[in-house]
Protein backbone atom coordinates (compact mmCIF):
# COMPACT_ATOMS: atom_id res chain seq x y z
CA UNK A 1 0.00 0.00 0.00
CA UNK A 2 1.17 3.37 -0.66
CA UNK A 3 -0.11 7.11 0.87
CA UNK A 4 -2.11 9.00 -1.55
CA UNK A 5 -4.30 11.27 0.09
CA UNK A 6 -3.20 12.71 3.25
CA UNK A 7 -5.16 13.54 6.17
CA UNK A 8 -6.15 17.07 4.88
CA UNK A 9 -7.19 16.04 1.93
CA UNK A 10 -9.31 13.28 3.55
CA UNK A 11 -10.87 15.56 6.36
CA UNK A 12 -11.45 18.23 3.75
CA UNK A 13 -13.37 15.89 1.51
CA UNK A 14 -15.66 14.49 4.20
CA UNK A 15 -16.30 17.52 6.20
CA UNK A 16 -17.22 19.18 2.65
CA UNK A 17 -19.76 16.31 1.92
CA UNK A 18 -21.42 16.66 5.46
CA UNK A 19 -21.48 20.70 4.88
CA UNK A 20 -22.68 20.20 1.35
CA UNK A 21 -25.37 17.59 2.81
CA UNK A 22 -26.72 20.03 5.08
CA UNK A 23 -27.02 23.06 2.87
CA UNK A 24 -28.74 20.79 0.98
CA UNK A 25 -31.41 19.49 2.80
CA UNK A 26 -31.52 22.91 4.28
CA UNK A 27 -32.39 24.41 1.29
CA UNK A 28 -33.93 22.18 -1.02
CA UNK A 29 -36.55 21.12 2.21
CA UNK A 30 -36.74 23.57 4.55
CA UNK A 31 -38.06 23.99 7.25
CA UNK A 32 -37.52 27.96 6.58
CA UNK A 33 -36.72 28.91 9.98
CA UNK A 34 -33.09 26.31 10.35
CA UNK A 35 -31.69 29.01 8.03
CA UNK A 36 -29.47 29.41 10.30
CA UNK A 37 -28.13 26.11 9.54
CA UNK A 38 -28.52 26.42 5.93
CA UNK A 39 -25.64 29.51 6.77
CA UNK A 40 -23.84 27.58 8.73
CA UNK A 41 -23.24 24.81 6.32
CA UNK A 42 -22.43 27.71 3.69
CA UNK A 43 -20.09 29.17 5.97
CA UNK A 44 -18.19 25.84 6.45
CA UNK A 45 -18.34 25.13 3.22
CA UNK A 46 -16.42 28.33 2.33
CA UNK A 47 -13.99 27.83 5.33
CA UNK A 48 -13.15 24.54 3.72
CA UNK A 49 -12.49 25.96 0.40
CA UNK A 50 -10.39 28.11 1.76
CA UNK A 51 -8.36 25.61 3.38
CA UNK A 52 -8.27 23.13 0.34
CA UNK A 53 -6.44 25.98 -1.55
CA UNK A 54 -3.83 26.52 0.45
CA UNK A 55 -3.35 22.80 0.91
CA UNK A 56 -3.60 22.40 -3.26
CA UNK A 57 -0.26 24.14 -2.53
CA UNK A 58 1.32 22.89 0.93
CA UNK A 59 0.01 19.95 1.09
CA UNK A 60 1.45 16.49 0.14
CA UNK A 61 2.05 14.87 -3.39
CA UNK A 62 -1.62 14.43 -4.13
CA UNK A 63 -3.26 17.06 -2.22
CA UNK A 64 -1.35 19.53 -4.62
CA UNK A 65 -2.70 21.59 -7.63
CA UNK A 66 0.29 20.76 -9.63
CA UNK A 67 -0.29 17.39 -9.16
CA UNK A 68 -3.61 17.35 -11.25
CA UNK A 69 -3.33 20.20 -13.34
CA UNK A 70 -2.93 18.47 -17.04
CA UNK A 71 -3.34 20.33 -19.66
CA UNK A 72 -6.48 20.15 -21.97
CA UNK A 73 -4.78 17.97 -24.72
CA UNK A 74 -3.87 15.59 -21.64
CA UNK A 75 -7.65 15.19 -21.13
CA UNK A 76 -8.88 14.94 -24.64
CA UNK A 77 -6.52 12.29 -24.46
CA UNK A 78 -8.05 10.76 -21.23
CA UNK A 79 -11.29 10.50 -22.55
CA UNK A 80 -10.35 8.56 -25.78
CA UNK A 81 -8.33 6.09 -23.73
CA UNK A 82 -11.42 5.67 -22.01
CA UNK A 83 -13.75 5.04 -25.02
CA UNK A 84 -11.32 2.63 -26.41
CA UNK A 85 -12.15 1.16 -23.37
CA UNK A 86 -8.30 1.51 -21.96
CA UNK A 87 -6.51 4.10 -19.91
CA UNK A 88 -3.76 4.94 -18.01
CA UNK A 89 -3.91 4.40 -14.28
CA UNK A 90 -3.02 7.09 -11.98
CA UNK A 91 -2.23 6.92 -8.56
CA UNK A 92 -3.81 10.92 -7.55
CA UNK A 93 -6.52 12.36 -9.82
CA UNK A 94 -6.66 11.41 -13.24
CA UNK A 95 -7.27 14.19 -15.95
CA UNK A 96 -11.08 13.84 -16.03
CA UNK A 97 -11.18 13.41 -12.33
CA UNK A 98 -9.21 16.44 -12.06
CA UNK A 99 -11.73 18.49 -14.14
CA UNK A 100 -14.67 17.30 -11.56
CA UNK A 101 -12.33 18.52 -8.57
CA UNK A 102 -11.74 21.62 -10.25
CA UNK A 103 -15.17 22.61 -11.52
CA UNK A 104 -17.11 21.59 -7.68
CA UNK A 105 -14.45 23.64 -6.04
CA UNK A 106 -15.41 26.55 -8.29
CA UNK A 107 -19.21 25.86 -8.13
CA UNK A 108 -18.94 25.79 -4.64
CA UNK A 109 -17.09 28.96 -3.82
CA UNK A 110 -19.86 30.48 -6.64
CA UNK A 111 -22.63 29.18 -4.44
CA UNK A 112 -20.96 30.38 -1.05
CA UNK A 113 -20.48 33.90 -2.69
CA UNK A 114 -23.78 34.17 -4.24
CA UNK A 115 -25.56 32.77 -0.88
CA UNK A 116 -24.20 35.61 1.08
CA UNK A 117 -25.38 38.15 -1.41
CA UNK A 118 -28.95 36.44 -1.15
CA UNK A 119 -28.64 36.03 2.77
CA UNK A 120 -27.10 39.96 2.84
CA UNK A 121 -30.10 41.01 0.16
CA UNK A 122 -33.08 39.13 0.21
CA UNK A 123 -32.39 38.59 4.52
CA UNK A 124 -31.06 41.81 4.95
CA UNK A 125 -28.68 39.57 7.19
CA UNK A 126 -25.00 38.62 7.36
CA UNK A 127 -21.85 40.35 6.17
CA UNK A 128 -23.66 42.20 3.00
CA UNK A 129 -26.62 43.17 4.41
CA UNK A 130 -25.36 46.93 4.95
CA UNK A 131 -24.80 47.08 1.00
CA UNK A 132 -27.38 44.75 -0.96
CA UNK A 133 -30.54 45.28 -2.78
CA UNK A 134 -33.81 42.99 -2.34
CA UNK A 135 -33.95 43.69 -6.20
CA UNK A 136 -30.08 42.20 -6.59
CA UNK A 137 -30.78 39.45 -3.98
CA UNK A 138 -33.70 38.12 -5.65
CA UNK A 139 -31.76 38.13 -8.52
CA UNK A 140 -29.17 35.94 -6.96
CA UNK A 141 -30.89 34.03 -5.77
CA UNK A 142 -32.26 32.41 -8.97
CA UNK A 143 -28.65 32.03 -9.67
CA UNK A 144 -27.78 30.44 -6.19
CA UNK A 145 -30.51 28.32 -6.90
CA UNK A 146 -29.46 27.11 -10.44
CA UNK A 147 -26.31 26.40 -9.38
CA UNK A 148 -27.48 23.94 -6.51
CA UNK A 149 -29.22 22.33 -9.19
CA UNK A 150 -25.93 22.04 -11.31
CA UNK A 151 -23.85 20.88 -8.40
CA UNK A 152 -26.35 17.95 -7.40
CA UNK A 153 -25.91 16.95 -11.21
CA UNK A 154 -21.89 17.08 -10.60
CA UNK A 155 -22.19 15.47 -7.13
CA UNK A 156 -23.93 12.49 -9.31
CA UNK A 157 -21.46 12.77 -12.35
CA UNK A 158 -18.74 12.46 -8.99
CA UNK A 159 -20.48 9.53 -7.65
CA UNK A 160 -20.55 7.67 -11.29
CA UNK A 161 -17.01 8.19 -11.99
CA UNK A 162 -16.24 6.97 -8.53
CA UNK A 163 -18.86 4.10 -9.08
CA UNK A 164 -16.49 3.49 -12.63
CA UNK A 165 -13.49 3.34 -11.35
CA UNK A 166 -14.78 0.77 -8.49
CA UNK A 167 -15.49 -1.55 -10.96
CA UNK A 168 -13.20 -0.70 -13.99
CA UNK A 169 -10.32 -1.09 -11.82
CA UNK A 170 -8.77 -3.20 -8.71
CA UNK A 171 -8.45 0.59 -6.57
CA UNK A 172 -10.86 1.33 -3.82
CA UNK A 173 -11.65 4.57 -3.80
CA UNK A 174 -13.95 5.08 -1.10
CA UNK A 175 -11.73 3.07 1.05
CA UNK A 176 -8.51 5.26 0.10
CA UNK A 177 -10.23 8.28 0.99
CA UNK A 178 -10.83 6.98 4.18
CA UNK A 179 -7.02 5.07 4.91
CA UNK A 180 -5.49 7.41 2.65
CA UNK A 181 -3.88 4.35 1.00
CA UNK A 182 -4.05 2.66 -2.55
CA UNK A 183 -2.44 -0.86 -3.69
CA UNK A 184 1.03 0.21 -4.73
CA UNK A 185 1.15 -1.01 -8.48
CA UNK A 186 3.67 -0.32 -10.73
CA UNK A 187 2.08 0.51 -13.59
CA UNK A 188 0.24 3.64 -11.88
CA UNK A 189 1.18 6.99 -13.11
CA UNK A 190 2.95 8.84 -10.45
CA UNK A 191 3.38 12.70 -9.39
CA UNK A 192 7.02 14.68 -8.29
CA UNK A 193 7.11 13.54 -4.73
CA UNK A 194 6.19 16.55 -2.68
CA UNK A 195 6.37 17.12 1.81
CA UNK A 196 3.43 19.13 2.86
CA UNK A 197 4.89 22.50 4.86
CA UNK A 198 1.87 22.27 7.53
CA UNK A 199 3.75 25.44 9.57
CA UNK A 200 2.94 27.95 6.23
CA UNK A 201 -0.65 26.03 5.93
CA UNK A 202 -1.69 26.66 9.77
CA UNK A 203 -0.34 30.16 9.32
CA UNK A 204 -2.11 31.05 6.21
CA UNK A 205 -5.02 29.60 7.43
CA UNK A 206 -5.34 31.98 10.34
CA UNK A 207 -4.55 34.68 9.17
CA UNK A 208 -7.15 33.94 6.28
CA UNK A 209 -9.92 32.51 8.18
CA UNK A 210 -9.65 34.72 11.32
CA UNK A 211 -9.43 37.81 9.06
CA UNK A 212 -12.51 36.64 7.55
CA UNK A 213 -14.44 36.06 10.70
CA UNK A 214 -13.39 39.40 11.70
CA UNK A 215 -14.20 41.27 8.61
CA UNK A 216 -17.88 39.11 8.61
CA UNK A 217 -18.82 40.19 11.81
CA UNK A 218 -17.43 43.97 11.47
CA UNK A 219 -19.54 44.09 8.09
CA UNK A 220 -22.36 42.44 9.82
CA UNK A 221 -22.77 44.67 12.22
CA UNK A 222 -23.13 47.84 10.14
CA UNK A 223 -27.20 49.17 9.79
CA UNK A 224 -28.90 46.83 7.01
CA UNK A 225 -30.56 48.60 3.90
CA UNK A 226 -33.75 49.81 4.44
CA UNK A 227 -34.46 48.09 7.38
CA UNK A 228 -36.59 50.12 9.49
CA UNK A 229 -34.99 50.91 13.00
CA UNK A 230 -36.78 52.06 16.12
CA UNK A 231 -40.72 51.67 17.28
CA UNK A 232 -43.87 52.27 16.14
CA UNK A 233 -45.68 55.19 16.55
CA UNK A 234 -47.13 55.61 19.81
CA UNK A 235 -50.63 56.72 19.03
CA UNK A 236 -50.69 54.32 16.00
CA UNK A 237 -50.07 51.59 17.97
CA UNK A 238 -52.57 52.66 20.85
CA UNK A 239 -55.57 53.19 18.19
CA UNK A 240 -55.19 50.75 15.54
CA UNK A 241 -53.12 48.20 17.73
CA UNK A 242 -56.42 47.98 20.13
CA UNK A 243 -58.25 45.80 17.85
CA UNK A 244 -55.70 43.96 15.84
CA UNK A 245 -51.85 43.94 15.30
CA UNK A 246 -50.00 47.20 14.74
CA UNK A 247 -49.33 46.33 11.47
CA UNK A 248 -45.36 47.88 10.66
CA UNK A 249 -46.27 51.01 8.02
CA UNK A 250 -43.07 49.50 6.14
CA UNK A 251 -45.96 46.22 5.47
CA UNK A 252 -48.18 48.60 3.23
CA UNK A 253 -47.45 50.39 -0.22
CA UNK A 254 -48.66 54.10 0.19
CA UNK A 255 -51.87 53.75 -2.07
CA UNK A 256 -52.90 50.65 0.28
CA UNK A 257 -52.83 52.67 3.61
CA UNK A 258 -54.64 55.68 1.58
CA UNK A 259 -57.15 53.46 0.90
CA UNK A 260 -57.63 51.65 4.19
CA UNK A 261 -57.87 54.98 6.02
CA UNK A 262 -60.18 56.60 3.73
CA UNK A 263 -62.27 53.85 3.98
CA UNK A 264 -61.99 53.39 7.98
CA UNK A 265 -65.84 53.41 8.26
CA UNK A 266 -65.98 49.78 6.66
CA UNK A 267 -62.64 48.59 7.66
CA UNK A 268 -62.99 44.87 6.72
CA UNK A 269 -66.77 44.97 7.41
CA UNK A 270 -66.20 47.00 11.53
CA UNK A 271 -66.29 50.42 11.70
CA UNK A 272 -63.16 51.71 12.61
CA UNK A 273 -63.68 55.83 12.05
CA UNK A 274 -60.82 58.25 13.90
CA UNK A 275 -61.98 61.66 14.69
CA UNK A 276 -60.51 63.59 11.49
CA UNK A 277 -57.53 65.22 13.21
CA UNK A 278 -56.48 61.83 14.57
CA UNK A 279 -56.80 59.75 11.37
CA UNK A 280 -54.99 62.20 9.15
CA UNK A 281 -51.96 62.28 11.66
CA UNK A 282 -52.34 58.08 11.59
CA UNK A 283 -52.23 58.24 8.21
CA UNK A 284 -49.33 60.73 7.41
CA UNK A 285 -47.17 58.64 9.78
CA UNK A 286 -48.12 55.52 7.50
CA UNK A 287 -46.87 57.02 4.51
CA UNK A 288 -44.38 58.53 5.92
CA UNK A 289 -43.17 55.05 6.61
CA UNK A 290 -44.77 52.93 3.57
CA UNK A 291 -43.26 50.23 1.90
CA UNK A 292 -41.75 52.31 -0.88
CA UNK A 293 -39.58 53.74 1.66
CA UNK A 294 -37.94 50.52 2.45
CA UNK A 295 -35.94 47.64 1.28
CA UNK A 296 -36.98 44.35 3.26
CA UNK A 297 -38.33 41.10 1.69
CA UNK A 298 -42.30 42.09 3.16
CA UNK A 299 -41.86 45.51 1.51
CA UNK A 300 -41.55 44.62 -1.78
CA UNK A 301 -43.23 40.64 -1.65
CA UNK A 302 -46.54 42.00 0.01
CA UNK A 303 -47.00 44.96 -2.28
CA UNK A 304 -48.55 43.28 -5.02
CA UNK A 305 -52.22 43.36 -3.86
CA UNK A 306 -54.95 40.14 -4.65
CA UNK A 307 -57.63 42.00 -6.72
CA UNK A 308 -60.76 40.46 -5.81
CA UNK A 309 -59.53 42.12 -1.87
CA UNK A 310 -56.81 44.16 -2.41
CA UNK A 311 -56.24 45.71 1.12
CA UNK A 312 -55.99 42.91 2.88
CA UNK A 313 -52.32 41.85 3.24
CA UNK A 314 -53.52 38.49 3.75
CA UNK A 315 -55.04 37.90 0.16
CA UNK A 316 -51.95 38.91 -1.15
CA UNK A 317 -49.99 36.23 -3.77
CA UNK A 318 -47.06 36.53 -1.79
CA UNK A 319 -48.59 35.79 2.25
CA UNK A 320 -50.95 33.22 0.23
CA UNK A 321 -47.99 31.09 -1.51
CA UNK A 322 -45.56 31.32 1.66
CA UNK A 323 -48.79 30.69 4.46
CA UNK A 324 -50.60 27.85 2.20
CA UNK A 325 -48.76 24.56 3.97
CA UNK A 326 -50.22 25.70 7.34
CA UNK A 327 -53.52 24.53 8.39
CA UNK A 328 -56.27 26.66 8.70
CA UNK A 329 -57.15 25.28 12.08
CA UNK A 330 -53.74 27.18 13.25
CA UNK A 331 -55.12 30.37 12.26
CA UNK A 332 -58.14 29.55 13.85
CA UNK A 333 -56.65 28.25 17.16
CA UNK A 334 -56.87 30.61 20.38
CA UNK A 335 -53.17 31.06 20.47
CA UNK A 336 -53.29 32.49 16.66
CA UNK A 337 -56.71 33.49 16.54
CA UNK A 338 -56.59 35.13 12.88
CA UNK A 339 -54.58 35.13 9.74
CA UNK A 340 -53.99 38.66 10.94
CA UNK A 341 -52.32 37.96 13.80
CA UNK A 342 -48.63 37.95 12.03
CA UNK A 343 -47.08 38.29 15.75
CA UNK A 344 -48.11 35.19 17.04
CA UNK A 345 -45.66 33.30 14.70
CA UNK A 346 -43.48 36.28 13.54
CA UNK A 347 -41.45 37.32 16.68
CA UNK A 348 -40.06 40.32 14.86
CA UNK A 349 -43.51 41.01 13.52
CA UNK A 350 -43.53 44.60 15.04
CA UNK A 351 -40.00 45.32 13.50
CA UNK A 352 -41.33 44.61 9.76
CA UNK A 353 -38.63 42.21 9.03
CA UNK A 354 -39.63 39.15 9.54
CA UNK A 355 -36.62 37.09 9.59
CA UNK A 356 -37.13 33.53 8.46
CA UNK A 357 -35.88 32.50 11.76
CA UNK A 358 -38.30 34.21 14.00
CA UNK A 359 -40.58 31.98 12.76
CA UNK A 360 -42.62 29.62 15.18
CA UNK A 361 -45.82 28.29 15.45
CA UNK A 362 -46.88 28.23 19.02
CA UNK A 363 -47.51 24.78 19.96
CA UNK A 364 -50.79 25.12 21.44
CA UNK A 365 -51.63 25.87 17.99
CA UNK A 366 -50.79 22.60 16.20
CA UNK A 367 -52.56 20.52 18.85
CA UNK B 1 -66.86 41.24 14.39
CA UNK B 2 -66.54 39.45 17.20
CA UNK B 3 -62.62 39.57 17.68
CA UNK B 4 -62.14 43.16 17.81
CA UNK B 5 -65.21 43.62 20.35
CA UNK B 6 -63.84 41.39 22.14
CA UNK B 7 -60.23 43.13 22.15
CA UNK B 8 -61.35 46.41 22.35
CA UNK B 9 -62.59 45.39 25.46
CA UNK B 10 -59.36 43.92 26.96
CA UNK B 11 -57.62 47.04 25.95
CA UNK B 12 -59.95 49.19 27.33
CA UNK B 13 -59.51 47.02 30.82
CA UNK B 14 -55.41 47.08 29.95
CA UNK B 15 -54.61 50.89 29.04
CA UNK B 16 -55.37 52.09 32.39
CA UNK B 17 -54.59 55.92 32.75
CA UNK B 18 -53.05 56.11 36.40
CA UNK B 19 -54.77 59.68 37.36
CA UNK B 20 -58.21 58.55 36.51
CA UNK B 21 -60.78 58.15 38.40
CA UNK B 22 -64.68 58.24 39.59
CA UNK B 23 -64.60 62.02 38.69
CA UNK B 24 -64.02 61.82 35.34
CA UNK B 25 -66.89 59.52 35.14
CA UNK B 26 -68.77 61.92 36.79
CA UNK B 27 -67.47 64.49 34.20
CA UNK B 28 -68.33 62.29 31.25
CA UNK B 29 -71.56 61.89 32.67
CA UNK B 30 -72.27 66.10 33.51
CA UNK B 31 -70.64 66.21 29.36
CA UNK B 32 -73.91 64.43 28.05
CA UNK B 33 -76.33 66.28 30.69
CA UNK B 34 -75.45 69.20 29.48
CA UNK B 35 -75.49 67.85 25.63
CA UNK B 36 -79.39 66.47 27.11
CA UNK B 37 -80.65 69.27 28.41
CA UNK B 38 -79.58 71.55 25.53
CA UNK B 39 -81.60 69.46 22.70
CA UNK B 40 -84.21 68.78 25.17
CA UNK B 41 -86.00 70.58 28.09
CA UNK B 42 -87.48 68.46 29.89
CA UNK B 43 -84.48 65.88 30.61
CA UNK B 44 -84.92 64.71 33.88
CA UNK B 45 -81.68 62.69 33.96
CA UNK B 46 -79.93 59.82 33.21
CA UNK B 47 -81.47 56.30 34.18
CA UNK B 48 -79.96 52.70 34.72
CA UNK B 49 -82.50 50.69 33.68
CA UNK B 50 -83.37 52.68 30.09
CA UNK B 51 -79.49 51.74 29.86
CA UNK B 52 -80.11 48.28 30.57
CA UNK B 53 -82.45 48.23 28.13
CA UNK B 54 -80.38 49.68 25.79
CA UNK B 55 -77.98 47.19 26.51
CA UNK B 56 -80.18 44.06 26.36
CA UNK B 57 -82.28 45.67 23.43
CA UNK B 58 -82.38 43.90 19.36
CA UNK B 59 -82.14 46.29 16.30
CA UNK B 60 -82.65 46.02 13.09
CA UNK B 61 -81.14 49.49 12.10
CA UNK B 62 -77.69 48.43 12.37
CA UNK B 63 -75.02 45.75 10.68
CA UNK B 64 -77.23 42.10 10.13
CA UNK B 65 -74.45 40.41 12.60
CA UNK B 66 -74.86 42.74 15.52
CA UNK B 67 -78.30 43.19 16.32
CA UNK B 68 -77.38 43.57 20.01
CA UNK B 69 -74.35 44.99 22.34
CA UNK B 70 -74.90 41.08 24.14
CA UNK B 71 -73.18 39.96 21.06
CA UNK B 72 -70.27 40.54 21.48
CA UNK B 73 -70.41 42.20 25.03
CA UNK B 74 -71.82 39.15 26.94
CA UNK B 75 -71.22 40.80 30.02
CA UNK B 76 -71.94 44.29 30.83
CA UNK B 77 -68.69 46.42 30.74
CA UNK B 78 -68.99 47.42 34.60
CA UNK B 79 -67.22 50.20 35.79
CA UNK B 80 -66.51 48.26 38.99
CA UNK B 81 -64.87 45.39 36.84
CA UNK B 82 -62.41 48.31 35.61
CA UNK B 83 -62.63 52.04 37.45
CA UNK B 84 -60.96 53.12 33.97
CA UNK B 85 -64.27 52.80 32.13
CA UNK B 86 -66.03 55.88 30.99
CA UNK B 87 -62.79 58.08 32.47
CA UNK B 88 -61.94 59.65 28.53
CA UNK B 89 -64.20 61.36 27.11
CA UNK B 90 -62.65 60.93 23.64
CA UNK B 91 -62.54 56.89 24.18
CA UNK B 92 -65.88 57.22 25.10
CA UNK B 93 -66.95 58.97 22.10
CA UNK B 94 -64.98 57.02 19.93
CA UNK B 95 -66.90 53.89 20.78
CA UNK B 96 -70.08 55.20 20.62
CA UNK B 97 -69.96 56.35 17.83
CA UNK B 98 -68.47 53.28 16.02
CA UNK B 99 -70.80 50.75 18.44
CA UNK B 100 -74.34 52.61 18.06
CA UNK B 101 -73.50 52.96 14.08
CA UNK B 102 -72.71 49.20 14.42
CA UNK B 103 -75.26 48.38 16.45
CA UNK B 104 -78.35 50.75 15.85
CA UNK B 105 -77.42 52.43 12.61
CA UNK B 106 -77.35 55.92 13.78
CA UNK B 107 -75.31 57.67 16.46
CA UNK B 108 -76.67 57.49 20.19
CA UNK B 109 -78.22 60.78 21.93
CA UNK B 110 -76.42 62.03 24.78
CA UNK B 111 -79.15 60.69 27.28
CA UNK B 112 -78.44 57.04 25.76
CA UNK B 113 -75.15 57.45 26.19
CA UNK B 114 -75.83 58.67 29.36
CA UNK B 115 -77.79 55.96 30.61
CA UNK B 116 -75.65 53.33 29.32
CA UNK B 117 -72.85 54.97 31.47
CA UNK B 118 -75.67 54.84 34.31
CA UNK B 119 -76.13 51.61 33.95
CA UNK B 120 -72.51 50.30 34.08
CA UNK B 121 -71.94 52.32 37.32
CA UNK B 122 -74.84 50.12 38.62
CA UNK B 123 -72.80 46.84 37.84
Amino acid sequence: LIAVWDLGVRLFHWLLVAAVGIAAVTGLFGPLNRLSLHVAAGATIGGLLVFRIVWGFAGTTYARFSSFAFPPSAIAAYVKELQAGRHAVYLGHNPLGSVMVFALLAILALNVTTGVIVLGGVDKQGPLAFAVSYETGTTLRAIHQILAYVLLVMIVGHLTGVVHESFRSKAKPVLAMITGEKPDTSVAITANPARAWPAFAGLALLVLLTGAAYEAIALSSRPALGVPTGSLDSTYVKECGSCHMAYPPSLGTSSRWIALMAGLADHFGEDASLEPKLMSSIRAYLINNSAEKWDTRPSHALAESNPGDPLRLTATPFWSRTHRAIPAAVFRSKAVGAKGACNACHGDAFTGRFDPQKIEIPARALQ
Amino acid sequence: MKVCCLSACLVAAACAVAHAGSGDTQKLLDFYANQAKATDSAFGGFSAERGESLFRSNSTGGKPDTPSCTVCHTNPMAVSANPQRYTDQEKAEKWFGRNCRNVLGRECTAREKGDFITFMLTQ
